[in-house]
């Protein structure tokens, strides 16, 4: 036996000899330093702890993780001492256990993550139910989850307290961006785009109406008031051919009769065709104080940075603008008459009626207009253009964002003209689209700074106006630098759009709220939770993924 | 662009197409629109006003005025805010009821920014592990937080999570600490500050001053002579001894907390309550209190009253303790109900600070009868939450709605952090460290002096937005009902009927902070500017 043992210890040392030294091997892993050792020591103890733990909650899983660590190991040790290079044996040992820490807290972490997992598990598998029919409290598990009222609580999770005979509606909304996406996609990948040149064009146009058509589905059109209303029509066609004259004015569109047709016939067709349909009754309103669950969220995002796109660019260009501004000369003596007009009219009035001493100071509110001159005058050299945009973007991105809604809902009706109202809907659409457009603002400009000033200059050169210089050659290339900023603010606005649960829409978490109230599914909170994170997390991920893809494709970062 | 052509042409150019002029025109026509939109929304707004809230802009006598618009801010609010940093009663004024919300933003937005601060730089540095685990971990973490809304993780951790602790009723300490996590909230100790922690807060700077003052001394030492002395110790250890001093010498020295009884009781100093017990329960020794049964002990308990959640309590109980004498507490919100409870025979010593027992002294039938007995106090005493099987008291208590916001924008805005972590290491070129070690550095000095420095000027810029986004994002605690600016506003705007100036006054506090923060950030951007190369 002896003997045995001894050979056994020979063989050992001799397989070890000049392959491992064992100072070293303790300095680098445990004596190095005296917060590595006690690190060292911590995490055992703490390994040992839990192991004997969970041995006692879930021996068998807790001893296959073991054997597998140890095996795991084994592989580990071959690799660094044997040369015995296997592929799993160096992938353990760069990854998971490299040194001494390394493999106690791999162990630990993996059984936590059993631990987790299995918590999980029984949760959301093991002791859940799944029927939508075992929802009420009574059929329920305590100690696991009722999926059950996901599909019990569908149809209001998708589209919430909307008329149920629209459904048809909202059904052909979706089938038509589904189809117009399969179409697009799959041309691109067959490379159908780049052979026909038409088919681009006609897919951009669908798609350039699809929000019309969204909205003719989901929000009707109405029947009321004449066929044709003069006023409307020849105010519209006063902005369409007016655009028109500008943009031939800054050279941007050739002048042609074909073309000045087209331009004019847009604005008549199209009222009519809107007239037509209102008329028809194919689709008549729907309340949009209905919409909820997730159309509501989908829609709002998607509104959101459609309309915050445009202003946000106005936003960019504006505060970047250079326009010489408005000199010294003229600025001050307008700014003194009107503090001075100030101060002999409002002044007095409000002193002779003293409240109390805050009064006093408000009174001399005129002054404030020569501060405003001066700030002007010292900050944007007298642009006015330029102030107002850097003050609009900095007051919205100064307050949160359910300030700014609140204010939308609140404030709104303020502001309306006699008789006119707003649904709330769209004044959080509005009040969401400008506190965003601030922050578009921001990531243009960011584009714009990132182009070298070759590019402004070689336009100007070339004898561009400004215009055109915008349009051929700086937001082509500005706006592909900051796709990566777009889409992750559109991802902030898919997300933040729960916000708007707050301020009274029953979007996705504000229909969870209005769900978890009904007896049936009362307090079924947690799964509703999930379910809406996993919904959210699978749209976030596909557009980050989608971003990475588009960069890839448009070359950002290359020039 | 005007500038760049030589003069020669300048003549040439027609005035509709000179940008000089077409830009004045062109403000001048911006200012003209922005007047006329101004003007129809003024208009607008003026006939609203009339028809739907003239009531905002009544003052004080009467009449309508603009001037008048916050003068209901003065009135009584009339409702109760559940957590406030200071005093508050439902009596108090509009005013200062938005105050306390400001201070309870506050306290979550620098809480926040705190822990904030350390999710991010762990789990950023996790990141970046050699442990594949670990890194992958934190990965799943940072995307599971970044594409979920911050709204939703704030409904799952209070509704999913705090909520469904266990009833205060089922109370047990977690973890054998004297912490307790129920659905009412987290109890955890605190200190509570006496009035000697002032004085001992002063030694504490003079020891910190002192530290200094060593350190820039042994510095200029080590300079002139060429040899190395041990800073950190001579520095500490000085600093130690002047901490320590202040604490005994600023407990001697305050003398405010007092303690009031009967002259019958014999108590004439809390040491004298060693004897008054062994007198009650006939024993030589209170090491002996083991022996008598529990009816016993109970019937010789000193009765203690004192006011909720005063430092006085743990302050006084820590002493008798420290003597072993059994006692029972009795908690009141007010001085008077004390006293009538002191009346009754209910209490045989009040304890609190001798301001409040002089005036409750004064309101008994024959004050010369009754005792106030001085009672020494730490700078700081532990308050320790204690659970007497319906009601847990002590400690600070941490309402659920309060960990929830306060949780939920730590692990959100942690893993925002720990990204701009991540990116300003790597951002350091794998060229410095190893010329830090070319040069011999040890690891930490090459984090220390070499990496950090240079990642900290990449990582601080964003730093302060993220920090800037915290403070915006507390008004999410409406959503999960905590009091803080945002509700107690809308309360106020409720209670008022008047929203216009509720959001206004929000809009300027919610300015004034992103003003201080973005001022903040151009000063730190100009003094660390990162030289390029």
């Amino acid at each position: 036996m002896t003997a045995i043992t001894e050979s056994m210890t020979q063989k050992l040392n001799a397989a070890f000899e000049g392959r491992i030294n064992w100072r070293y091997f303790l300095q680098d892993n445990v004596t190095g330093s005296w917060y590595l050792a006690v690190w060292v020591v911590v995490l055992a103890a703490a390994t040992v702890a839990y192991t004997i733990n969970q041995m006692n909650v879930a021996p068998l899983t807790t001893i296959i993780i073991l054997i597998l660590w140890l095996v795991g190991l084994g592989f580990a040790i071959a690799n660094g001492l044997f040369k015995k290079r296997t592929a799993i044996g160096s992938w353990l040992k760069t990854n998971l256990l490299g040194s001494v820490s390394n493999a106690i807290l791999s162990l630990l972490l993996v059984l936590i993550l059993a631990a987790a997992v299995r918590g999980i598990w029984s949760w959301a598998v093991t002791n859940a139910t799944f029927d939508p029919e075992l929802t009420k409290p009574e059929f329920r598990n305590p100690d696991g989850a009722t999926w059950g009222v996901i599909p019990g609580a569908w149809e209001l999770l998708m589209v919430g307290r909307l008329d149920r005979e629209a459904l048809p509606r909202v059904q052909m909304a979706l089938g038509y961006i589904v189809v117009l996406g399969v179409i697009s996609i799959g041309a691109n990948v067959a490379g159908y785009l780049k052979k026909i040149r038409p088919l681009r064009s006609i897919l951009l146009g669908l798609w350039a109406i699809t929000p019309i058509i969204v909205y003719i589905l989901l929000a009707g059109v109405s029947a009321e008031g004449d066929f044709i209303n003069s006023k409307t029509l020849l105010i519209g066609e006063a902005v369409v051919v007016g655009l028109f004259l500008l943009l031939w004015w800054q050279r941007t569109v050739k002048f042609s009769v074909v073309n000045l047709v087209i331009w004019a016939a847009a604005w008549p067709v199209a009222y009519l065709i809107w007239r037509a349909i209102g008329k028809s009754e194919m689709f008549p309103p729907i309340n949009v104080a209905t919409w909820g669950g997730l159309m509501l969220t989908i829609i709002i995002a998607v509104s959101v940075i459609i309309l915050s796109f445009p202003l946000g660019m106005v936003l960019a260009l504006g505060r970047r603008s250079e326009i010489r501004g408005i000199p010294g000369w003229l600025l001050w003596p307008v700014a003194a008459i009107l503090a001075l007009w100030g101060l002999f009219v409002s002044t007095p009035s409000i002193l002779g009626d003293i409240r109390n001493q805050a009064d006093y100071v408000l009174a001399f509110w005129p002054i404030l207009i020569l501060g405003f001159a001066y700030l002007l005058q010292k900050m944007f050299q007298g642009n006015v253009v330029a102030a107002a945009s850097t003050t609009f973007i900095e007051v919205i991105r100064g307050a949160p964002l359910i300030t700014l809604l609140f204010m939308a809902i609140i404030m709104a009706p303020f502001f309306l003209s006699e008789g006119a109202t707003l649904e709330n809907v769209w004044a959080v659409i509005i009040g969401y689209s400008l506190f965003s457009s601030a922050y578009m603002a921001e990531n243009i400009r960011g584009g714009l700074q990132a182009l070298p000033k070759g590019q402004f200059e070689a336009a100007d050169s070339l004898g561009l106006n400004t215009f055109q210089k915008m349009r051929f050659i700086i937001l082509p290339q500005a706006l592909r630098i900051v796709i990566p900023a777009i889409v992750g603010q559109f991802i902030g606005s898919f997300k933040s759009s729960s916000l708007v649960a707050i301020v009274g829409l029953f979007e996705l978490l504000g229909m969870v709220a209005v769900i978890v109230s009904n007896p049936q599914w009362l307090g079924l909170r947690k799964e509703l939770f999930v379910f809406a994170g996993v919904i959210y997390f699978i749209g976030s991920a596909v557009m980050s993924w989608y971003s990475r893809r588009l960069e890839a494709q448009l070359g950002v970062g290359e020039r | 662009m005007a500038q760049n052509i030589s003069a020669a042409p300048e003549q040439n150019i027609p005035f509709w197409r000179d940008e000089r002029v077409l830009g004045v025109f062109a403000q001048i026509g911006f200012i003209i629109v922005v007047i006329l939109g101004a003007k129809l929304l003024g208009t607008n707004f003026a006939s609203n006003v009339n028809k739907l809230g003239e009531s905002q802009f009544i003052c004080r006598d009467g009449s309508f005025s603009y001037r008048c618009a916050y003068d209901f801010m003065g009135s009584e609010a009339g409702f109760d805010i559940s957590d406030t940093a200071l005093d508050y009663v439902n009596t108090d004024s509009y005013w200062y009821a938005f105050y306390m919300g400001l201070l309870n933003s506050l306290k979550v937005g620098l809480l926040g920014v705190i822990l904030t601060t350390f999710v991010g730089l762990f789990v950023g540095i996790a990141r970046l592990s050699s442990n594949w685990l670990v890194s992958k971990i934190a990965l799943w973490y940072i995307e599971l937080m970044r594409n979920t809304p911050l709204l939703l993780q704030l409904f799952f951790i209070y509704f999913g999570v705090l909520l469904a602790l266990p009833l205060i009723q089922d109370a047990s300490p977690v973890l054998g600490l004297p912490i307790f996590l129920t659905n009412r909230g987290l109890s955890i100790p605190a200190p509570k500050f006496m009035s000697a922690a002032a004085i001992w807060v002063a030694f504490l700077i003079l020891g910190i001053i002192q530290f200094q003052v060593t350190w820039i001394l042994l510095a200029r030492q080590e300079e002139q002579t060429g040899r190395a002395t041990n800073r950190w110790a001579r520095g500490l250890i000085g600093f130690f001894i002047i901490v320590i001093a202040g604490w005994f010498i600023s407990s001697s020295v305050s003398d405010t907390q007092g303690l009031l009884t009967s002259k019958a009781s014999r108590i004439r100093d809390v040491g004298d309550i060693e004897k008054v017990m062994l007198n009650r329960t006939n024993l030589d020794y209170l090491d002996e209190i083991d022996t008598l049964s529990p009816e016993e002990v109970d019937a010789a308990a000193l009765k203690i009253c004192v006011l909720r959640d005063s430092a006085s309590e743990p302050n006084l109980i820590r002493q008798i303790e420290r003597i072993g004498a059994p006692y029972t507490v009795r908690r009141f919100d007010r001085p008077d109900q004390v006293t009538a409870a002191y009346v009754e025979g209910d209490c045989e010593l009040f304890a609190a600070s001798k301001a409040i027992l002089a005036a409750e002294r004064a309101t008994l039938e024959n004050p010369s009868a009754h005792l106030i007995v001085p009672v020494k106090e730490s700078p700081i005493v532990w308050s320790v939450p204690r659970y007497d099987g319906t009601n847990i008291f002590g400690g600070s208590k941490l309402l659920p709605e309060f960990t929830a916001l306060l949780i939920g924008l730590t692990i959100f805005y942690g893993a925002t952090l720990a990204e701009i972590v991540r990116a300003g290491i790597l951002s350091v070129s794998k060229g410095q460290s190893e010329a830090a070690r070319a040069l011999g550095l040890s690891e930490s000095q090459r984090l220390r002096l070499v990496v950090l420095p240079q990642a900290l000027k990449v990582i601080i810029p964003p730093l302060i937005g993220i920090f800037l986004s915290l403070m915006k994002d507390t008004s999410l605690g409406l959503a999960v009902g905590y009091p803080d600016m945002y509700q107690v506003t809308f309360t106020t705007m409720n209670q008022s009927g008047r929203a216009v100036q509720g959001i206004l006054l929000l809009m300027v506090v919610y300015l004034t902070i992103s003003l201080i923060f973005s001022i903040v950030l151009n000063w730190y951007n100009s003094r660390n500017v990162l030289v390029e190369r």
